[in-house]
Order: structure tokens, then C-alpha cells, then sequence
């Protein structure tokens, strides 16, 4: 492994890019484990066959009998897609949404799930689909008890392709400047961490059109609190698609320089508010 | 219909007081602000407090002339040049054939941060030429350096005196050649030390943590954010627009810090870089527009081998 671990995040949401499959699988043990042990029921789901996938879980205790009264289940995903299958983000969020609400049905107390989703993301199509996907099951996942380790494989991927994954996390261990999230509930559209510079502009752009905000009451409200810089192009950025959807963008940061920036720029469509 | 010695000039009458007392300045202001108000223009006073107050008793009880309140107008060029630019659109559109504005720079611009407004003198006989403005820039001969009132000279067009002449100077050199001549950089006194940063070919996020790890809590939160915006905007530049190697050296100070950003390029060729927004975003020009309103100093220098931008948060007045 060439990074450390994010810190995990109040909901659990976390993109694991990794080289090591060794790694990822001491990880998905202590994620799951940790998940069993609270009550959860739990999922890996990855490529290959049942008996490797099992395999991946070896230090996992009690993992032969989760497996056999359903508290755990190892799903292959060449079992559920073709190659080169375009997911669809929503069919795909029902999908776990109606997993974590047959969990709690049977009396867990919530639903976690590793997955390896490199197989899923290899064209930019499959790329752009997927990370509406991630977006929706993060917004998701801030409302209903599911928690999430998405594992990308660093060998397959290139590093464009991993960010384009790993900025709609609300945390990863990826190396990306920005992470653009769910907002909890109430707090806005979606939240914005890390920073904003031109190096990533066009990776927001996309990044904003795959989240496609609804404003609220005219406004797309946007909490900036993890959010540590902005540069005048992102902000130009944020300006021009709420306009595109005939709203105000409302920032919410701690950083007063951005609301200095903003008022330089007389930008018609953003309005940041400080938070100290 | 424009009056005074403006009338029938197109776009923006520039001039400058050179006076030596009291009664040599009120001599061309009084006349200036009360034919103004005669004819019914807008006429306004950007002067400090000292002047401010000379002028206001000098003058007739509600002459109608408007006092700029002081304070920040001349806090940094590039700010000054969009305020009053504002200020002078709300005008025009409400249909003031004329706008008079007298005013004077607060004398600590007349030191280390000199250049920057040298480049503000010159780069308004462009930036206000699109409005019927007659501006007069009050310097006195006996607090203004000497190169001050050399640059004073090849700034302004021409010299109002207190005969009620209106006189064209010799020296005065256009906007575009003035701006394109190499400046020297005086040497900030901390450049002399140790950089505590040096970095080659960083990354804006590099050179942005650099400075945030530099702050050691001489400035405001807020000075510390707006020059991590300038360095950013700067290191983005050199990286996009300018040639390798890129360096950035930090230096900071009991009351400062002093970031230099330089390439290996020849700078903007925009003459206004930094003083007037660019029309086209890809030259950079944006970046370094924000980054003149977001310091306390910016210091521009073309060098055989770099171009080298100087940023300063903090107090820039060093001795010189």
C-alpha cells in the first residue's frame, strides 16, 4: 500500500483504492467483522468465484457459520453482470437499498458491504454511470443504516479513472484533492472537502453534473465545512451550474477568503456564506 | 456638454498637482470643486484627513461637493481601480455628462510599495479613458521623493497649476510602452535571509500548504487565506503560462511574509496584468488580478533569466 487509511467518516461511505489484494482483504475482514459484531449483516461482493471470494474472508471468525444462518454472504459479481455492463445507478441503488431494508426486516441492526467494483468501472461509460451510482447509494447510505468499503484495484485502474471514483467518497485513500459528498440530511444538496484548483477543475465539472444537485426553493445549498480551499475557476464552476439549473449556489464554508473571492468576481449566481 | 479644461476631450482628462504649500493646492482645487458644482457634475474629494479638512473649510457651506470617506480607496491599486470604476458607471448612467474626482495617495505608498502604484498612475490614464472623468492627483514636492515625482511626470499627461493653467508634461509616456518597461524589485529586507520554504516546480497544493505551514500566527487568519490564494493563483500561472523551472521561496518576517514566485518565462504580456481583469481567462490574467486585491503588496519583476512575482501579506513598508 502506497497510503494510509482515511480517517473513517461519521457514515461510513469509504473509497479503498489498493495494489495489494492482501491488504484489502485484512481490511474487509475488520470492516465486516466489526460489522457482525454490532449486529449487522454483511456483504462481500467482488469478482471471482464463491470459494475464492470465501477464501478472501479466511480470518474472518465465525465467518462458516454467518454464511449459514445469512448474516453473511459472499456475492460474485460475475454472477450478477456481463462484461462491460453499463450499471444502472438506480436500479443499482434499489438493489442495496432493498438489501439494508431486508436486513433490518430479519432483525439486523444494519447492512455493510465490502465491494470490489474494479470489473464495473473499466470504460469511461461504465465510469460515468458508476459514479452517479456512488453518488446515490452515498446520499442513501446518509439516511438508512448501510455502510460501504468501495475497492478499486490501483494495478487495473489508471489514476484519472481511480479519482473520477474516488472524489464522490466522502473520504478515501486515494490520492485526490477533493471529495464531493452527500450532505447529511438538511445540510445542503451535497458537501464539498479537500480543495478546489484548477489541477481538478474538470473533475468537479463532471463531478457536479453526475451529483445533478435539485435545488431547493431556488437555491442549491452546499455544505463547504470539510471544504479547505477554492480557487476562482471552481467558483466560476459553481456559478455557471447553478445557473444552468436556475438557482443560487449557497456555499457555506469557514473559509472567509472564498466569500472574498466571490465578491471580486460579482458572480450573479454564487453566494458564499462564512460559517465560524 | 463636458466643462472646464475638459471640455470637448473624449474619455478621461488626467492631471496632477505638483504644490509646494497649502495655498498652491487650494489654488487649483477650490476653482476645480466649485466650477464642478456650478455645472452641476458630480464632483468628489478622495483627499486623506489632513487635506480633506483643508479643502472642507476652505470651501462655502454646503457647496455640494461630495468628501470620498477615507480610509481603504487607496489601500491597494487594483481595488482602487474597481471601486472607482464602479463609482463612476453609477454616475454615467445617471447621466453626468462630467465626473470630477481630486485625490491624493496616503504618503506610506510613496516607499517600498511605490512601484505598484506607479503602475496604477499609469495604468488609469487607460482603465478610465471609457468615462467623461477630469481627475486631478495632488503630490506634494516636499513629501514625495524625487523618483516618485519622476514617475509622477511620466504618469500624467499634464500638470494643472495654480494659475489656472492646464499644461501639457513632456515626459508623459503612454500607458502600454510605461508598463512594458523593466522595473527594478527592491529587496524586501527578509529576502536577505534564509528562505524558511524553496521549492522547485510545486504543485498549487504544495505551495499552498507551504504557506499555511509557514503561518505561525503574526497575521490575521484572514491575511494568511487571501495571500494562500495569491501564491496558488501564482504557482498556477507560472506553471501554465510561464517555462521551467518554477520556484517558489517563502520568507517571513516579524510582521510579514514575503512569498517570491518565479519561472523562467518573460511574465504576462498584458502591460495591465494585475491591474485590470484579462478579457480572456486562459492568459491568466484573472489569477493575477485576484492576487493584487488579495495582498498588501505585489511586486512585478522581469529578470535576464525569470520572471518573478512578489507577494507580500502583512505590513510591506520597509524601510527604504
Amino acid at each position: 500500500m502506497t497510503s494510509h487509511a482515511a480517517p473513517p467518516p461519521a457514515y461510513g461511505h469509504l473509497c479503498w483504492v489498493y495494489d495489494d489484494p492482501a491488504a484489502l482483504d485484512s481490511r474487509a475482514v475488520a470492516f465486516l467483522g466489526a460489522g457482525l459484531a454490532a449486529g449487522e449483516r454483511v456483504w462481500l461482493a467482488a469478482a471471482g468465484t464463491h470459494a475464492a471470494l470465501a477464501r478472501r474472508l479466511d480470518g474472518l471468525p465465525g465467518l462458516g457459520n454467518a454464511l449459514r444462518r445469512g448474516a453473511a454472504r459472499i456475492v460474485s459479481v460475475d454472477d450478477a453482470y456481463r462484461i462491460d455492463e453499463i450499471v444502472d445507478p438506480e436500479i443499482q441503488v434499489r438493489a442495496y437499498a432493498a438489501a439494508t431494508e431486508d436486513a433490518l426486516a430479519a432483525g439486523y441492526t444494519g447492512f455493510r458491504v465490502v465491494a470490489e467494483a474494479t470489473s464495473l468501472v473499466r470504460t469511461p461509460a461504465q465510469r460515468d454511470a458508476f459514479a452517479r451510482y456512488e453518488h446515490l447509494i452515498d446520499r442513501y447510505m446518509r439516511t438508512r443504516p448501510m455502510s460501504a468499503i468501495c475497492a478499486y484495484d490501483r494495478r487495473e485502474l489508471a489514476g484519472p479513472a481511480i479519482a473520477e471514483l474516488a472524489c464522490m467518497h466522502a473520504d478515501s485513500n486515494a490520492d485526490v484533492l477533493f471529495h464531493l459528498h452527500a450532505a447529511a440530511p438538511g445540510d445542503g444538496a451535497f458537501a464539498l472537502a479537500g480543495e478546489l484548483d484548477p489541477s481538478v477543475h474538470r473533475l468537479f465539472a463532471a463531478a457536479l453534473d453526475r451529483v445533478d444537485p435539485r435545488p431547493v426553493d431556488g437555491r442549491l445549498l452546499i455544505d463547504g465545512n470539510r471544504l479547505r480551499f477554492i480557487d476562482h475557476g471552481s467558483l466560476i464552476e459553481l456559478d455557471e451550474h447553478a445557473r444552468r439549473r436556475g438557482a443560487t449556489a449557497v456555499l457555506r464554508t469557514s473559509r472567509s477568503a472564498a466569500a472574498r473571492l466571490a465578491e471580486l468576481l460579482d458572480l450573479p449566481d454564487v453566494r458564499v456564506e462564512v460559517t465560524r | 456638454m463636458r466643462t472646464g479644461a475638459a471640455a470637448g476631450h473624449t474619455g478621461y482628462y488626467h492631471e496632477a498637482i505638483l504644490y509646494d504649500s497649502d495655498e498652491h493646492l487650494l489654488a487649483v482645487v477650490l476653482p476645480f470643486l466649485l466650477g464642478g458644482v456650478e455645472a452641476g457634475e458630480p464632483t468628489l474629494v478622495g483627499f486623506g484627513e489632513r487635506n480633506a479638512e483643508l479643502v472642507r473649510r476652505a470651501l462655502p457651506a454646503h457647496s455640494g461637493v461630495t468628501f470620498l470617506p477615507g480610509g481603504n480607496v487607496y489601500a491597494r491599486p487594483t481595488s482602487a481601480i474597481r471601486s472607482y470604476r464602479k463609482l463612476l458607471a453609477e454616475h454615467v448612467a445617471e447621466g453626468a455628462p462630467q465626473v470630477r474626482i481630486v485625490g491624493e495617495l496616503p504618503t506610506s505608498a510613496f516607499g517600498a510599495t511605490w512601484d505598484w502604484w506607479a503602475r496604477y498612475e499609469s495604468a488609469i490614464n487607460h482603465a478610465y479613458d471609457d468615462f467623461p472623468l477630469w481627475s486631478i492627483c495632488a503630490y506634494n514636492t516636499r513629501v514625495a521623493p524625487e523618483p516618485v515625482l519622476a514617475d509622477v511626470a511620466r504618469t500624467h499627461p499634464r500638470v494643472a497649476g495654480p494659475d489656472g493653467s492646464h499644461v501639457p508634461i513632456g515626459v508623459y509616456t503612454e500607458a502600454r510602452s510605461y508598463l512594458s518597461e523593466p522595473r527594478p524589485m527592491l529587496l524586501d529586507p527578509v529576502q536577505r535571509t534564509a528562505p524558511l520554504v524553496e521549492l522547485t516546480d510545486p504543485t498549487p497544493a504544495q505551495a499552498r500548504a507551504a504557506v499555511y505551514a509557514a503561518d505561525r500566527g503574526q497575521l490575521p487568519a484572514d491575511d494568511v487565506e487571501d495571500l494562500v490564494v495569491a501564491v496558488s493563483e501564482t504557482v498556477t500561472n507560472a506553471l501554465r503560462h510561464g517555462l521551467p523551472p518554477t520556484r517558489m521561496r517563502l520568507w517571513a518576517g516579524a510582521d510579514r511574509i514575503v512569498v517570491a514566485v518565479s519561472d523562467g518565462g518573460d511574465g504576462p504580456k498584458d502591460p495591465f496584468a494585475g491591474l485590470l481583469p484579462a478579457t480572456s481567462a486562459s492568459a491568466g490574467g484573472l489569477g493575477m488580478w485576484i492576487s493584487h486585491q488579495s495582498c498588501n503588496h505585489v511586486a512585478l519583476h522581469r529578470g535576464p533569466d525569470a520572471f518573478t512575482v512578489r507577494l507580500t501579506a502583512g505590513n510591506p513598508h520597509f524601510p527604504v
